[in-house]
């Protein structure tokens, strides 16, 4: 039987726990309108939550180009000028565009079938981020916000969900949102800037006097929470932590703590440089990191954006594996590069590509998944997924068990059940570890 | 008598399934060699009812670049050779690694003695084009873009006699060559063709895309594209902006009214009378500029995207090569 776990002993406990979970089925009731339940043991919980496992999503908005990256049509008519390079993994080749990359392709998971049907960059993103499309009276939580939850501890000094968004194109496209879990596990947004505002204590307040008020802070909430154990108030001391926790680990948002050899190894460009950050956030125990790189929405002249966009994905992407693996995080990390579809075929008369669902690619590697596998066909020309069509959906739930959650997990928003995925979806076995 | 450019209208089309990126003529001819997208270079014999295009095959890339060099042709290709080809026979003479980066244009001078080549390996070759030879490296712009993205070097042109040679990059920066010697004799910034968009995009469009020396040698146009909002479309207006070089004055600058996109291709009539610039977005256009009052005296949209044209002696007929099509412009008489 495959796990979908990462594969280190470290979590065979998790692996037992979630088995066991599993084969218990779904016997706890939920209670309360509106609030939020899940089905998941508390000891699976806290075991897969201490289990340290995070996401590095690289998100690609606007929506790269699967020619150009990781399904390359060459000598096609579709293909356009770049050529295709052989990669690590015999038989494999990628654009020639991702030299670093290619080196790699031995660790790196590519789905080449994705079929999500929706070229429209608004729906389309939400329907990536969330693994399925909305319904009219219920907005999902997207994977950010799953994940925080799952693999988010309390006790944590850092965020659950951070997410970077500099370019202000799209920023709005792909709405993040925790939903029905809450505003809990709703993203810690940064765009025009990598540290969060007002992370400073104020100079007039020396640092004696802001550890004397928390103190306090913290003495009378306890005392409160003793005597009347509101759910509330709870949840209000424990952002107050969090927000104290946040400020004493300013240092986190430090980019000139790391040496210069790690900066160089990422570059200079902005990507860079939030990748690089989002690799000291899982290293601290971010559960789930954005990185968004837009715009890719090239309409006109394509292969000039790629030509200048795609070597920085493939540095960035790079930089992030070795760091990963070198720092021993690439077993707990799950790293996924993908945006809210792919370009098409057809070359326009700007010799641009235009939006394009039917079609397309990801890549991933790292935690819990097959390294060298690639899943799904296109035709000759890239027009058609000929073998193993996937959606947003199977997507998501890969992610959700490599990482080593349950994707038939089910939520409950008053009585009803709200799995994680939908019913039918499933994980894309062939290319979990 | 200067032709007037309101006359010229389309005479043949010959439709095309590939994408002609360049464009030479054989002198007082109608035959074309044309680069395609589909590695080959074609010759046409537009004298022909029903042109037969015949392919010259030899290159693995977007063909770029195509010069006639005396009883030669060379082309150049995003693979990075340079293939020189016998005019008549069509036969390959020889072909070579040139730049370790794509071809973006490849020139002849007017004897037909030299041959230019630009990459984005950001080099400017300059080839004995009889023998292959190199004669010249031209180093003069920077390879990365202030943005520390890979810059490209898009453009180039000799000026009539042969005796001056100018390339321009994606940034906007322009350097006049001695090609005798070899030296660098001018540098022109034209900022006004690359945009670079920090914040909603966060890459950039543009460049210079096209350069043309007047008949004596003494202006220098440079073509592109101006400012644009959204750099997912060529939306920023036609730009065209003609210099002294050697005072490094701007004598003339010209915007598209109609046309939006990328000037890609400039000529001057060989009398002088306008300068002639073709391009754009998803479609074709056209503008004819008099310099001396710095008017457009015709701006016209057509459909699909120009690539390169090629003027005849007489300046009365233009042969374009684009997006899925091949033309011919005749100026009624």
């Amino acid at each position: 039987m495959n796990s979908h776990f990462c594969g280190s002993s470290e979590h065979d406990v998790s692996r037992r726990a979630f088995l066991r979970t599993l084969g218990a089925g779904t016997g706890l009731a939920a209670s309360g309108i509106g609030a939020v339940h899940s089905f998941a043991k508390p000891a699976l919980n806290d075991t897969l939550k201490s289990s340290g496992n995070s996401v590095i999503l690289l998100w690609l908005a606007g929506g790269a180009s699967q020619l150009e990256t990781w399904d390359p049509k060459p000598g096609r008519p579709t293909g356009g000028p770049f050529a295709a390079i052989p990669t690590s993994v015999p038989g494999v080749h990628i654009s020639e565009l991702m030299p670093q990359m290619a080196k790699r392709m031995k660790d790196i998971c590519v789905i080449r079938g994705l079929n999500t049907k929706n070229g429209d960059h608004g729906g389309a993103a939400q329907l990536m981020m969330r693994g399925r499309a909305d319904e009219p009276s219920l907005r999902y939580p997207d994977m950010g916000a799953v994940l925080a939850r799952e693999l988010g501890r309390a006790d944590s000094k850092v965020p659950d969900y951070v997410s970077f968004y500099a370019a202000s194109e799209g920023r709005d496209f792909s709405r993040q949102g925790s939903s029905f879990l809450g505003a809990r596990y709703a993203p810690m947004k940064l765009a025009e800037s990598m540290v969060p505002p007002n992370l400073k204590r104020l100079e007039s307040i020396s640092e004696i006097d802001h550890l004397s008020r928390a103190e306090l802070q913290q003495l009378i909430n306890n005392q409160f929470i003793a005597g009347h154990g509101t759910g509330p108030v709870k949840s209000h001391a424990n952002a107050y932590a969090r927000v104290h926790g946040l400020m004493s680990s300013e240092t986190l948002f430090d980019l000139s703590q790391e040496p210069a050899k790690a900066r160089e190894l990422y570059g200079p460009t902005l990507f860079g440089e939030q990748a690089l950050m989002a690799r000291r956030m899982v290293e601290a125990g971010v559960p789930f990191v954005r990185v968004s790189r837009a715009w890719w929405d090239s309409h006109g002249q394509n292969f000039e954006t790629h030509q200048e966009m795609v070597p920085e994905l493939d540095r960035v992407m790079s930089a992030l594996h070795d760091d990963l693996k070198q720092r021993g995080l690439l077993e707990r990390t799950l790293v996924l590069a993908v945006g809210e579809f792919g370009r098409t075929p057809a070359i326009n008369a700007s010799l641009g590509r235009d939006h394009f669902a039917n079609a397309w690619s990801a890549a991933m590697f790292g935690c819990g998944l097959k390294p060298g596998a690639v899943f799904g066909k296109t035709d000759k020309d890239g027009q058609t997924v000929i073998e193993d069509q996937v959606g947003a959906g199977e997507l998501f739930a890969t992610v959700l068990a490599a990482i080593g959650v349950n994707p038939k997990k089910e939520y409950h928003v008053g009585a009803r059940p709200i799995p994680l995925v939908n019913p039918g979806i499933k994980p894309i076995t062939q290319v979990l570890a | 008598m200067p032709t007037d450019p309101a006359k010229f209208k389309v005479a043949k089309e010959v439709s095309r399934k590939d994408i002609l990126l360049c464009l030479a003529r054989v002198p007082e001819t109608k035959r074309l060699f044309a680069g395609s997208s589909d590695g080959c270079v074609y010759h046409f014999d537009l004298a022909e009812e029903k042109p037969e295009p015949v392919a010259m095959e030899g290159h693995t890339g977007y063909v770029t670049g195509v010069a006639l060099a005396g009883k030669q042709v060379v082309s150049g290709a995003y693979d990075g050779q340079l293939i020189w080809w016998d005019a008549e026979s069509r036969a390959k003479v020889r072909g070579f690694k040139a730049h370790d980066r794509w071809i973006r244009n490849v020139v002849a001078s007017r004897d037909g003695k030299l041959v230019a080549s630009v990459a984005d390996d950001m080099v400017c070759r300059v080839w004995d084009a009889a023998t292959a030879k190199l004669k010249h490296e031209l180093r003069g712009h920077e390879p990365m873009t202030p943005n520390h993205f890979s810059s490209m070097l898009y453009a180039c042109a000799f000026s009539a006699d042969g005796s001056l040679l100018a390339t321009g990059d994606k940034v906007g920066h322009v350097v006049v060559w001695d090609v005798a010697t070899g030296k660098s004799l001018a540098t022109l910034e034209v900022p006004e063709v690359y945009t670079w968009d920090p914040k909603a995009r966060i890459h950039s469009i543009g460049g210079i895309r096209s350069l043309a020396f007047s008949p004596d040698g003494a202006q220098l146009a440079v073509g592109g594209m101006g400012k644009v909002g959204n750099i997912d479309h060529l939306e920023g207006k036609a730009r065209v902006e003609v210099f002294n070089w050697r005072k490094a004055e701007r004598v003339a600058q010209f915007s598209g009214d109609k046309g939006k996109g990328l000037i890609t291709h400039l000529v001057f009539h060989p009398q002088g009378d306008w300068l002639l610039g073709a391009g754009g977005d998803g479609k074709g256009l056209f503008m004819f500029f008099d310099v001396a009052s710095g008017k457009v005296l015709r701006e016209e949209a057509v459909s699909n995207h120009f690539h390169k044209f090629a003027l005849d002696e007489t300046g009365t007929r233009i042969y374009t090569a684009g997006h899925n099509k091949l033309s011919v412009w005749e100026a009624a008489a």
